[in-house]
This record gives structure tokens, sequence and C-alpha cells, in this order.
């Protein structure tokens, strides 16, 4: 098969969930109600705090991080979830398609919804609370965004794994998986307040090495960005080799015929 | 070249459960489906048509056995088997809220057509499967019979070589039934390609297929031509005699060849090895009695299917 027949089994699951999301009035809820209230809540809680630059810069690269992590980790879960909730799985299954298609074909189409998510929050974070989020120049922006988007894609492959592996109850990890996230992963407080056990889990996890980089720019200090990034591969990769021995179970167990009922 | 579109051998499923237990759907299943045939599976709910059809299109997989798909093994290349094989499935869904050209669209580049090809292959399968009037409807919207007109399309997208149809008129009114059954005719014809149907219906497997594999608790209890399977189970043809007065029922038991015999209130159904003698023979009982009509059926699948149910 040529190029062309393989870029559209990638673009298949970008159509799909396009397709989908612009039919669906929770999109406007996702792309910029729920995003805009946790801008605002964060950005006047700083101002109720009389905070400095150096904490609202800190709190506001969070609230947008995780807001951008959300958005996009669960198009790519949507890869299974629609499929699911239309019991068509096993329709897509049936295709000659590798888990690669699917996921990078969903985060695809979760990188362009989260790009928008992110414009226009530094747009607003910039007029209502003077934070200029690119102060530090295009190529950290590009570096943070990728990190986020790597982190999306991890989550939204445990999404799927467990979706494969639990059955139509495992839903529920689409929404609660990032909520861990922010739990440990230094969203809006850094990671030496956590215990000791959670600060360990904090730095196994890669949002955490780029949270830390880009707030470098706003509050100078050492980073590891490059651990983040060897991390988010290994993960990635991991991920994927999971994934593919989930749908393999799946084939085993019959719940794959189970999902489709 | 290539002969049998399906060779299985001493297939095994059985489906286990997170406490540990579990059932055995399909038992030491062994076949060959010649190319270019339409194949039949027939049984009960719960016989293990649709996971059979199921391993048989790599969509999950058997415990035990060997299979081979179009000449290529299931289990080294399923990527291979998967481009030239297709499914349709019994009660078939898509995604909700996109239309029946978005649904093809999707599924088309999920098989790597692209381009004009892709276009022109969706239109082509919209004029086939006359989806013309609901291209632009979604799946949610559709009729139970035009979803499955759909998932007929969607099937025939990559051009299959081996065409898998679990239980495609299932849940359809009757006339649409029809239509469908001729649909895959149509399909099997033109396209030139092999069907493997499941179906709990016996006409419809009658009037399809040409070689039939009857399942009963995972097992295969029969195989042949549906022709073949009426006379190796020696079930007989049916003679029914509509009279009025007195004729000898009980002695009617007792002719050679009667096979069984069942009489109510001036109607007498009995079955015989054979009609063409016996005919002349049953009348001569009915001496006392008038004949107001007397009719020979031949066995159906579905006599077939109650015989090997048991």
């Amino acid at each position: 098969m040529n190029w062309q027949g393989e870029l559209n089994k990638y673009l298949a699951s970008a159509y799909k969930n396009w397709i989908i999301s612009k039919r669906n009035i929770f999109t406007i809820f996702e792309l910029f109600f729920w995003p805009m209230i946790s801008l605002l809540s964060i950005g006047l809680l700083t101002r109720f705090l009389k905070l400095d630059d150096s904490m609202i810069s800190f709190l506001l690269v969070g609230s947008i991080a995780l807001t951008i992590l959300q958005v996009a980790q669960i198009d790519v879960a949507y890869v299974l979830l629609f499929d699911m909730w239309s019991k068509s799985i096993k329709n897509t299954f049936i295709a000659p398609v590798h888990s690669y298609h699917l996921i990078f074909g969903a985060l695809l189409f979760g990188v362009v919804r989260g790009s928008i998510v992110f414009s226009i929050l530094i747009i607003v974070s910039f007029y209502l609370f003077g934070f200029d989020f690119l102060a530090g120049g295009l190529l950290p922006v590009l570096i943070f965004l990728a990190g986020v988007y790597a982190m999306a894609a991890i989550i939204g492959i445990t999404v799927c794994i467990s979706i494969l592996t639990f059955g139509q109850k495992a839903d529920v990890a689409a929404w609660s998986l990032s909520g861990l996230i922010l739990l440990v992963s230094g969203i809006y407080y850094p990671v030496d307040v956590l215990p000791l056990l959670l600060q360990k889990a904090a730095w196994a996890i890669p949002l955490t090495y780029f949270l830390e980089y880009y707030r470098t720019i706003f509050i100078p200090g050492p980073h590891h960005v490059v651990t983040g990034t060897i991390l988010a591969a290994f993960y990635l990769i991991l991920g994927l080799i999971l994934f593919d021995r989930a749908i393999d179970r799946a084939r085993r167990t019959g719940i794959l015929l189970r999902l489709s009922e | 070249m290539i002969e049998k579109s399906v060779e299985a051998y001493g297939i095994c499923k059985r489906y286990k459960r997170f406490s540990g237990a579990g059932a055995t759907v399909l038992k030491n299943i062994s076949l060959d489906i010649e190319v270019g045939e339409i194949f039949g599976l027939l049984g009960p709910n719960g016989s293990g048509k649709t996971t059979l059809i199921s391993i048989f299109s790599t969509l999950i997989y058997p415990e035990e056995g060997s299979l081979s798909i179009l000449g290529l093994d299931a289990r080294r290349d399923r990527g291979e088997i998967r481009k030239i094989i297709n499914i349709s499935t019994a009660k078939p869904n898509f995604p909700w809220s996109l239309t029946v050209r978005e649904n093809l669209r999707h599924y088309g580049m999920l098989y790597g057509l692209y381009g004009s090809v892709l276009s022109r292959t969706v239109e082509d399968q919209i004029d086939a499967f006359e989806l013309g009037e609901f291209r632009d409807m979604k799946f949610e919207d559709l009729s139970t019979g035009i979803k499955q007109r759909l998932s007929l399309a969607k099937a025939m997208l990559n051009r299959p070589r081996l065409l898998f149809l679990d239980e495609p008129t299932t849940g359809l009114d009757p006339d649409i039934s029809i239509k469908t059954r001729a649909l895959i005719r149509r399909i099997h014809q033109e396209e030139n390609i092999g069907v493997v149907l499941s179906t709990h219906y016996m006409p419809e497997a009658e009037m399809l297929c040409d070689r039939i594999a009857f399942l009963r608790k995972g097992e295969i209890v029969a195989l042949d031509t549906p022709q073949n399977l009426k006379n190796h189970l020696g079930l007989g043809e049916r003679i029914v005699v509509t009279y009025s007065g007195q004729a000898d029922i009980e002695a009617l038991e007792n002719l050679p060849g009667v096979l069984g015999l069942k009489s109510k209130a001036g109607r007498v159904e009995i079955v015989i090895d054979r009609s063409e003698d016996s005919v002349d023979m049953i009348v001569k009982f009915f001496q006392g009695a008038k004949i107001l009509d007397i009719k020979i059926e031949e066995p159906d699948l579905e006599d077939v299917f109650i015989e090997l149910a048991r």
C-alpha cells in the first residue's frame, strides 16, 4: 500500500472524531466553557491571594497545561469510547489497522483541539491577568506542548487499554486519570510539598518534568526536560505495546464481541 | 491456485470469566469451504454460529486448532487476511452521528482507500445498495433495513474475496429480508466472491447456500448440501389428507414405510419414506370416507433443523 493509503488509516480516526465533535453540543463545553471556567477561577484566585508574578505564572502554567491535557487525552480515548458507546467496535477491529493508526490519528485531532484551546487561554490570560505565556519564545512553547500532548497520548492509551480489559465500566477512567495527574504532577503546587511516596510517583510522570521546564522561564531554576522526554518516549512505546497486547487479549477473551453487543 | 476459502481443523473456543470459570462455545470444529461457494452455518441460538464466524473473520482467536483463510495462515497472516475479507454483522452498529456517506468514508479510510478512489468507491456502494436517498441521514435515524444495507455496503468497501455475513436478515421485515437475500445472491454472482453466512432461518439457508453445517452446542452435527441433508436424515415426505366420514387411521400406522402419523378431527398427517407407491395404499384406507383434499409435501430444512436440534 502506498503512503497515501497508509496516511488515510491514521486520518480515519481524526475524521470520525471531527464529525462526531462538530455535531456534539458538549464540544462547546469541552473547548470553551470548562477551559474558561478553569482559567478564570485560578486567575481570580491569584488576585484574591494577591500573589506575585512568579506565583501567578506558576498557577496559570499549571492551569493551562491541565486544560490542554484534558482536551487532548479525551480525544485519544474517544477513538475507542465512541466505538464502544455505539457498539461498533468490531467494525474497527475487523479492518486492517494497527493500534498506532488509531492512537496517532485520534491524537492528531486532539492536538488540533488542544491547540485551539491553548490559543484561547493564552490570549485570555494575557488580557485578563497580564500573564504572557509566550515570554520565553516559540521553541520552549513547542517543547512544552509536545510534552503535554505526549502525556495526553499516554493517558488516552491507558483508557483504551482499560476499556479492552475491563469492558464498558472502564470509561470512567477517561475522566478520572487526569485527576490523578492533577494530584501528583505539580499542576498547582511544587512536587516537593507532596509526601515522599507521592513525590516518587510524581517524578515517574513525564508531565512533571515539562511543567518544571516551562516554569523556569518565569522562575529561574534547574530543569530535567531531557529526562521527561525520555520517560515520555518510553511510556508511549510501552503503551502501544500494551495496547496491542490488550487488543490481542480482547480477541482471545471475546471482550471485543461483548463490547459490540 | 487457492481452492479453499476456509480450512479449519480442530477449532475450540472457551470464554473464561474473571472467576476462572468458563464456558466452552466451540468444540473441535473442522471443515473446509470451497472458493466461491455460499456456505451456511445453521443452528439454534447459542450454538456457536457467531463465535465461529468471528473466528473465521479473525475478529477473535480460537484457543486451539488451525485455521487458513484463502490460503493464508490465520495466526501468522492476520493483517493480510483482513485486507481481503470483510464482515456484516447481525444488528449492525456504526457511529451514531455519522451519516451513511460519512460512515462509508470513515471505514473506507480504515481500509486504506484515499483520494478519488475513496470517493468513487463510497459512491459506488451507495448506488449498489440503493442508499442514495439516505446518504445524508445519520445512522441513528435509519430504519433497521437501511442499517443492514449500510452494513453490507461497508462490507464491500474493500472488494473482499470472502464475505462473512452474521445473521444478515435478523430483525428485518419479511419484504426487506427478501430484498436482502436477493442482494446477497447478486453480490455473490456479480462480484464472484465466497460467502459464509450464519442464520437460523431455514428458508434463507435453503435458498442461498450451496452447503450447510449444522451446529448444536458448539459442535457440527451435520454438514452437506441442503438436499442431501434432507435425504440423509430420512425425514420422509409428508402426506396430508383431509377427509369426512370414517377411516381406519389406527391401521394406517402399521402400513410399511409409515414413519409417523398425527391425526386430528378429519385431518391426518402421515410421514412416509417413499411417496410414489404409498399414496395408492393410503387412499385405500379412506374407502369408507370422503377425501376432501390430499397433499404431498417434501421435508424442508425446518424439519432437518428440528431433527438435528433434538
